[in-house]
């Protein structure tokens, strides 16, 4: 009896393990990829014989990857105070005020999210050339800083703030933009921090919008970057893409580490309730 | 002796009006640079594409004239268009299925009594964070010659010699699908694992103490308890997946010889063509179908939501 209990704890475990190495698998084929020498075939061997960062060295100088690194930080680290922002002085009303149109409003808004990207991309574009945006930080940033999304889970977030809390604000002579920033705001943080989440996702990994609006490389992203590298998808270049690949995920990797748990709550939140 | 109240009652009631209207102007105050965006950079290109989509429209000359639907028409008779849609419910029922199973088998793994099965969440989450053009320039690597699905597939015996599934008509479109898989398995178990733990443990323990087994109880619980889910991860996989880009642009750019042109790979090409009106017209095609399966998700989600309720 206990003897079958231990085996399938080790079967389990045996599957966990494998299931692990189906996911990780790839990111540590690319990063031993990354370490190899620059006299090393990519394929002599598994693990990198001589490791070293000099393809890192060689994608932060000679292909620019520091300026897109930068470009990459300076959008996202604008896009998320933004939306953040203005996404919850959007829902806000939409949640806690009666107001003529506001049925209306919200269900345009909501309407706007099953709107698939490329239908409107083209016109997008053509206003960002017409507005001077293309090729600039604030023509990558048109898409992330109020968003429908942003707004619709903010707004869930607001319907759940018991009303008494508010009330007895307004009670102490409050004003509806108090009440919001000193009573409401304070209690949807959890949600604020999943809209953080989606929107850094969302900005730093963009790469359709960003193809399309920087043409001039030194206003590439990371993304668009590292596909630029990849169309040369060949032996000598292999180590710097993946070298490249990595430094693009790290980021990602330890804001994740740091946050993860609300990473996995936030799935949720975006799928059940928004 | 009359005037006084009457001044009195006037300057209340201006009073109350003017308070009125700050109360009306408040939450439009709150809405303005919302809105303000919103019209400008979504909405507004969302109508000029209806627009154009109706149009013979000429990007660089900013001009077009109605066609009505022509522009339909010439989808409906092209037959690229109907291979790109023939693909992209080719994706879908590729992809629909792995994503409804795999991820409800991580989430019972991850969900037992064990050492360690927060890491192994952790892990399993780690592809979703991770930016698309990354993952799918690491399946490139995975998947070309000398790389590691290669090499499997020989030593597995599928192939005599290494051969690369993203440049074969007949197999790119599945390894493109793996990718995607791969990028969602930990979203989508966590949407599982929501719902497993919100299961009571004492229907295990009875249903231990009636001598059900491990797979009994999978398949007379468990599966039941998640049909919710299933529905959820179903409809959000068919919104997801017919809007699938990264990953085929940056594995076969639509190739080979179009096996993997989507829908949304159509709209693209015809758009670096210049061809934006059959682009909008394709991306209206596109919306509708989106909102077919949108309007499915919100009627099952607020089902849901009632179910929770009660």
């Amino acid at each position: 009896m206990k003897t079958t209990r231990l085996k399938q704890q080790l079967m389990l475990y045996a599957l966990l393990i494998f299931i692990t190495f189906i996911t990780v698998g790839p990111f540590l084929s690319t990063l031993f990829i990354a370490l190899k020498s620059p006299g090393e075939g990519i394929y002599d061997s598994t693990l990198p014989r001589h490791p070293t960062l000099a393809n890192f060295v060689e994608a932060f100088d000679k292909a620019n990857f520091s300026r897109y690194f930068l470009n990459t930080t300076i959008v996202t680290c604008l896009a998320i105070p933004l939306n953040l922002l203005l996404s919850n002085l959007a829902a806000y009303p939409l949640a806690r005020m009666d107001f003529r149109g506001r049925s209306i409003v919200l269900a345009i808004i909501i309407s706007t999210m099953m709107v698939p990207f490329q239908l409107y991309m083209a016109p997008l574009y053509q206003l960002a050339d017409a507005l001077g945006l293309r090729n600039t930080h604030i023509g990558l940033l048109l898409l992330q800083v109020s968003t429908a999304f942003g707004i619709y889970l903010m707004r869930q977030a607001y319907l759940r703030v018991p009303k008494e809390l508010e009330e007895s604000a307004y009670l102490d002579g409050a004003n509806r933009f108090q009440v919001w920033y000193m009573v409401a705001l304070p209690l949807v943080k959890p949600t604020l921090v999943t809209l953080a989440i989606f929107t850094f996702m969302g900005t730093w990994g963009d790469y359709l919008w960003p193809l399309l609006n920087t043409t001039d490389s030194e206003r590439y992203t990371l993304s668009i970057g590292l596909a630029q590298l990849s169309q040369n998808f060949d032996g000598a270049n292999l180590k710097l893409i993946s070298a490249a690949s990595i430094l693009t995920t790290i980021p990602t990797l330890l804001i994740f580490i740091w946050l993860q748990k609300y990473f996995i709550s936030g799935a949720t939140d975006g799928a059940v309730k928004g | 002796m009359n005037k006084k109240p009457a001044a009195a009652v006037g300057r209340a009631l201006g009073a109350q009006k003017r308070k009125w209207s700050m109360k009306q102007a408040t939450p439009w105050l709150f809405l303005l640079p919302s809105i303000v965006i919103l019209s400008l950079f979504l909405i507004f290109p969302i109508l000029k594409a209806f627009e154009w989509s109706f149009l013979d429209y000429k990007i660089i000359a900013n001009e077009g004239e109605f066609v009505g639907f022509a522009n339909f028409k010439e989808i409906f008779q092209d037959s690229s268009f109907w291979a790109a849609l023939t693909h992209t419910i080719v994706f879908l029922l590729l992809v629909l299925p792995l994503n409804i199973f795999l991820p409800m088998i991580l989430a019972v793994l991850v969900n037992q009594k064990l050492r360690g099965e927060s890491a192994f969440r952790v892990l399993y989450y780690l592809p979703v964070v991770t930016p698309m053009v990354v993952a799918a320039l690491m399946w490139k690597m995975l998947y070309s010659q000398n790389g590691a699905v290669s090499q499997l597939l020989v030593f597995l015996g599928v192939y005599e010699a290494p051969t690369n599934l993203l440049v074969q008509s007949s197999t790119a479109l599945a390894a493109v699908a793996a990718i995607t898989v791969w990028k969602g398995l930990g979203y989508y178990m966590v949407i599982y694992l929501a719902s497993l733990q919100s299961i009571p443990g004492d229907i295990y323990e009875s249903a231990s103490i009636d001598g059900a087994s491990a797979l009994q109880k999978f398949r007379i619980i468990t599966v039941p308890m998640l049909v919710p889910s299933i529905t959820l991860v179903s409809v959000m996989t068919i919104i997801a997946g017919m809007k699938v880009f990264e990953e085929i642009a940056l594995t076969t750019g639509g190739g080979p010889s179009g096996a993997t042109t989507t829908l949304v790979m159509y709209i693209y090409d015809h758009f670096r063509n210049i061809d934006v009106s059959i682009a909008s017209a394709a991306g209206l095609v596109l919306l509708l179908l989106s909102v077919a399966a949108s309007l499915l998700q919100m009627k099952l989600t607020s089902k849901r939501e009632d179910d929770l309720r009660m």
